[in-house]
């Protein structure tokens, strides 16, 4: 019998449908696969099958009952959001059984130790590295991904489990282990919801998948049916080139920007210099130092020694503002903290870099903001009802496309790309590689940070690597193996300076 | 949050709702429409309550008082917006209105001219508020409780307690004044509102200072110059709050050391009445305004009733409580709908 069952749901918010009239069923012991661009509607239906959000037409059954007319059923859903939302500065055990009233530890006082050992029984079967007394601010983040699902898992007997993107910020060793526990989960009969953009995950640990498009379920079947190609062409309903390249054909140009010995907080001696014209990768394990290297030749950090120069113009160390001035773009990975602006509209997130450009004598005109706002949101397919729509209610890509079209807007000289395609659906990140390639061409020089392997092959034109916060390698793409940069990655000795 | 483009930008009126819902929906999408609806009601009552409240000389008793509370009102509500607060806003319309009256009449200065240099003194004293809290990257809140210990006890220092009297009368007109039958500090008030409002609505600065609320690190990363906008807009709140100073001394014709104590938390209170987020981005000076308004007609209701002066406290605090949750329950109340 399937532990949950969704007929015909059907969401309506004003001026969009986001669900329409979808079916799902989720059996037990099994991982289902829910597949979609961004704001296809994953997010909706999730939200639907953890009692978040009230359907308008259609029924949701659990375990053979009518969980709209009983809403407690909804408490067998154990649900992991895609963004970490812990209690940093409280201990692990605290944040495992809170509120502790429901967890049966708060009375009229809370049993640190009681709570703590029953913490111990979950972080084990759940194979986290920490200790229950430990501050979640002090853990690892694979921990806290892991304490996140603890969480969810530890209330009551939950039958459904949903992941959405759990390892976006996990390394290859992490996401093992993570698989490791899901499946254990998964053979102790609990259904798996797993929501991932990225295809050897989906084909790796999937059962069956779901895919919706534009808020309709194009359809489920079992994974074993499936090619990463029509995948891919069920989620966009096109078909892509997995083969396609996107390094730019033009030649690289002069020196742009060159850094010189730079230090500051988590990067140590770092030189390099970008041409115009060319797509710079940058590879390294997650804490290598890549974002600190950026972050701080941008200026957004201080650096302690070291220089970064454009066009021959040095940056003073710590002015953002300096390096916005000289044409530089910085794009971060970690959009909630440094790209949007949550309580501003999508009109006033994309506007806000073009504000000088805008204005005549001082003066926003509004009606120009406006044309060149609704430009943009075209040019960058950004979803939305309307540009006066708050953006944080936007999914996440619509969000990252809003911010990149902004970013764009700016005609920038250099742009630093922090993991731009992180949580982003194949077809947008198809988008965003065509974008950096035009622009390269039209001599940008271009910084791409990235954890994938493919995704640099595709786009860069040299490779640098980074490994324990120094730059320890610099390839040339065409002409470089896998092996050797993977090499470089995970700082083995040998590696050849060819650029 | 502009005004004309939010009433534009609404969305289509979902066809469930009823009539009454789609009225008051209308109204609340745009921001200010809760503190508006407030003082419509309050304005309404207090018309009925006293047949003295709408009268020439009780409205001028009115705007002429809320012209001090609701300059400093102005400058608080730019620094709630970014996320910032000042709490020695009040010190330093005193210490600038102190210091007015020793320029003119200790050392004989010309009054203009000590006028400008006690504007520029509160301007700087908001500057250095706002450079302690960037270079030092303290907590506004925190910061501006000690600054208010320092520039309160530089009032007491310089007057030993005594009021400094003999204001020259050339002055007299700036509190006491009319033009065209308005009180003229609530003519300052009013051309200060206009410009600070174009500002924040249809200049990058002011755009600047909603996305800084809102997300400062995003606004860093984004290249605008947050420390720099930061600091200017504590200096607008010394400006503002100096004004206020010295227009109050201009209209007692003596410059009392307790000018200000009273124009620290009012101005919060009003701010969030017209929709200032606690947090930051969200609101504007316009509804800070409105909401110094609603106050201001409500301490003098309490007064034109002849409450007993024990209680005013209480009734004037309970009632502000009320109007803080209107907009709150408007909401509510749409969302269920939706």
């Amino acid at each position: 019998m399937p532990v949950l069952k969704v007929e015909a749901v059907r969401k309506e918010y004003p001026g969009v449908v986001a669900l329409d009239h979808v079916d799902l069923t989720l059996e037990p012991g099994k991982v289902h696969i829910l597949a979609g661009e961004n704001g296809a509607g994953k997010s909706t239906l999730i939200k639907t099958i953890t009692g978040l959000v009230t359907p308008d037409e259609g029924r949701i059954f659990i375990e053979g009952e009518d969980a709209l007319a009983h809403r407690a059923l909804f408490e067998k859903i154990a649900y992991v959001p895609q963004e970490l939302n812990l209690f940093a500065p409280m201990t692990v055990a605290e944040n495992m059984f809170m509120p502790f009233s429901r967890s049966g530890f708060g009375h009229v006082t809370v049993s640190r130790r009681a709570m703590e050992r029953a913490a111990q029984g979950f972080m084990e079967r759940f194979g986290m590295h920490a200790r229950p007394d430990q501050r979640v601010s002090q853990i690892s983040v694979p921990d806290q991904q892991l304490l996140q699902i603890a969480r969810a898992a530890c209330r009551n007997d939950f039958s459904v489990l949903i992941l959405d993107e759990p390892t976006s910020s996990l390394t290859a060793n992490e996401t093992a282990h993570l698989f490791r526990i899901i499946r254990t989960l998964r053979d102790e009969g609990v259904a798996i919801v797993f929501v991932s953009h990225k295809m050897d995950e989906i084909f790796d640990l999937g059962d069956t998948v779901t895919v919706l498009r534009n808020g309709r379920s194009v359809g489920t079947h079992p994974m074993s049916e499936m090619t990463e190609e029509s995948l891919i062409h069920l989620m966009s309903g096109s078909n892509i080139a997995l083969d396609q390249r996107f390094q730019p054909h033009s030649v690289p140009g002069e020196v742009i920007l060159s850094v010189e010995h730079m230090s500051g907080p988590g990067v140590v001696d770092a030189s390099f210099e970008l041409r115009r014209g060319e797509i710079l990768g940058f590879a390294g394990l997650v804490g290598a130092g890549r974002s600190e290297l950026m972050q701080t030749m941008f200026g957004y950090h201080r650096a302690t020694a070291g220089r970064c120069v454009v066009d021959g113009v040095e940056i003073p160390p710590g002015r953002p503002d300096r390096s916005v001035a000289r044409g530089m773009v910085y794009l971060s990975e970690e959009r909630k903290h440094h790209g949007i602006f949550p309580l501003l509209s999508v009109r006033e997130n994309i506007s806000v870099s073009l504000l000088d450009q805008l204005a005549r004598g001082g003066i926003i005109s509004g009606k120009r903001e406006r044309s060149r706002v609704d430009d943009l949101i075209a040019s960058f397919d950004v979803r939305t009802p309307s540009p006066e729509k708050k953006i944080r209610f936007l999914s996440g890509g619509n969000q990252q496309k809003a911010i990149i079209g902004r970013a764009m807007a700016r005609r920038p000289r250099i742009l630093i790309f922090d993991k731009p395609t992180k949580g982003i659906d194949i077809g947008t990140k198809f988008q965003i590689y065509r974008i950096m390639q035009q622009l390269a061409e039209e001599g940008v020089g271009i910084i791409l940070v990235s954890s994938e392997m493919t995704e640099l092959q595709r786009c860069a034109t040299r490779i640098i690597t980074m490994y324990e916060r120094r730059i320890n390698g610099s390839f040339d793409q065409a002409t470089t193996d896998v092996n050797t940069l993977v090499g470089a990655i995970i700082g083995a000795r040998e590696t050849r300076h060819v650029a | 949050m502009s005004l004309d483009t939010t009433i534009q930008a609404k969305p289509p009126v979902p066809p469930r709702a009823s009539n009454f819902r789609v009225l008051v929906g209308r109204f609340a999408g745009n921001p200010l429409g809760g503190v508006v609806a407030a003082l419509a009601i309050i304005f309404v009552v207090a018309c009925f309550l006293s047949p003295y409240f709408l009268t020439r000389f009780n409205m001028t008793i009115i705007a002429r008082s809320l012209a001090f509370t609701g300059l400093v009102t102005i400058g608080q509500s730019l620094l709630m917006i970014m996320g910032e607060l000042d709490l020695s806003v009040g010190a330093i319309g005193g210490l600038a209105g102190i210091a007015s009256g020793i320029m003119m009449v200790q050392y004989g200065l010309n009054p203009w001219l000590s006028l400008v240099l006690c504007l520029m003194l509160g301007a700087g004293c908001g500057l250095l508020n706002g450079t302690l809290v960037t270079r030092l990257r303290l907590h506004s809140l925190v910061l501006t409780i000690g600054m208010a210990g320092v520039y309160g006890g530089a009032i007491l220092v310089v007057t030993k307690g005594v009021a400094i009297t003999g204001i020259p009368h050339e002055i007299a007109f700036l509190g006491s004044g009319k033009l065209a039958g308005v009180p003229v500090p609530f003519v300052v008030l009013l051309v200060c509102l206009a410009i600070v409002v174009f500002v924040m609505q249809r200049t990058p600065l002011g755009r600047y200072v909603y996305a800084i609320g809102s997300n400062p690190e995003a606004a860093r990363m984004l290249g605008l110059r947050v420390a720099a906008i930061r600091t200017a807009a504590f200096a607008t709140a010394g400006f503002l709050s100096a004004l206020a100073g010295i227009l109050m001394v201009a209209r007692l014709g003596s410059a009392q050391p307790s000018i200000g104590d009273t124009w620290v938390l009012s101005p919060i209170a009003a701010a969030v009445i017209g929709g200032v987020a606690t947090t930051g981005g969200i609101g504007s000076p316009l509804g800070a305004v409105l909401g110094a308004v609603i106050i201001g007609i409500i301490e003098n209701i309490i007064v034109l009733f002849g409450i007993s002066p024990y209680w005013q406290s209480i009734v004037s605090g309970g009632i502000v409580v009320l109007a803080i949750s209107f907009d709150a329950l408007t909401r509510r109340y749409l969302n269920r709908g939706a």
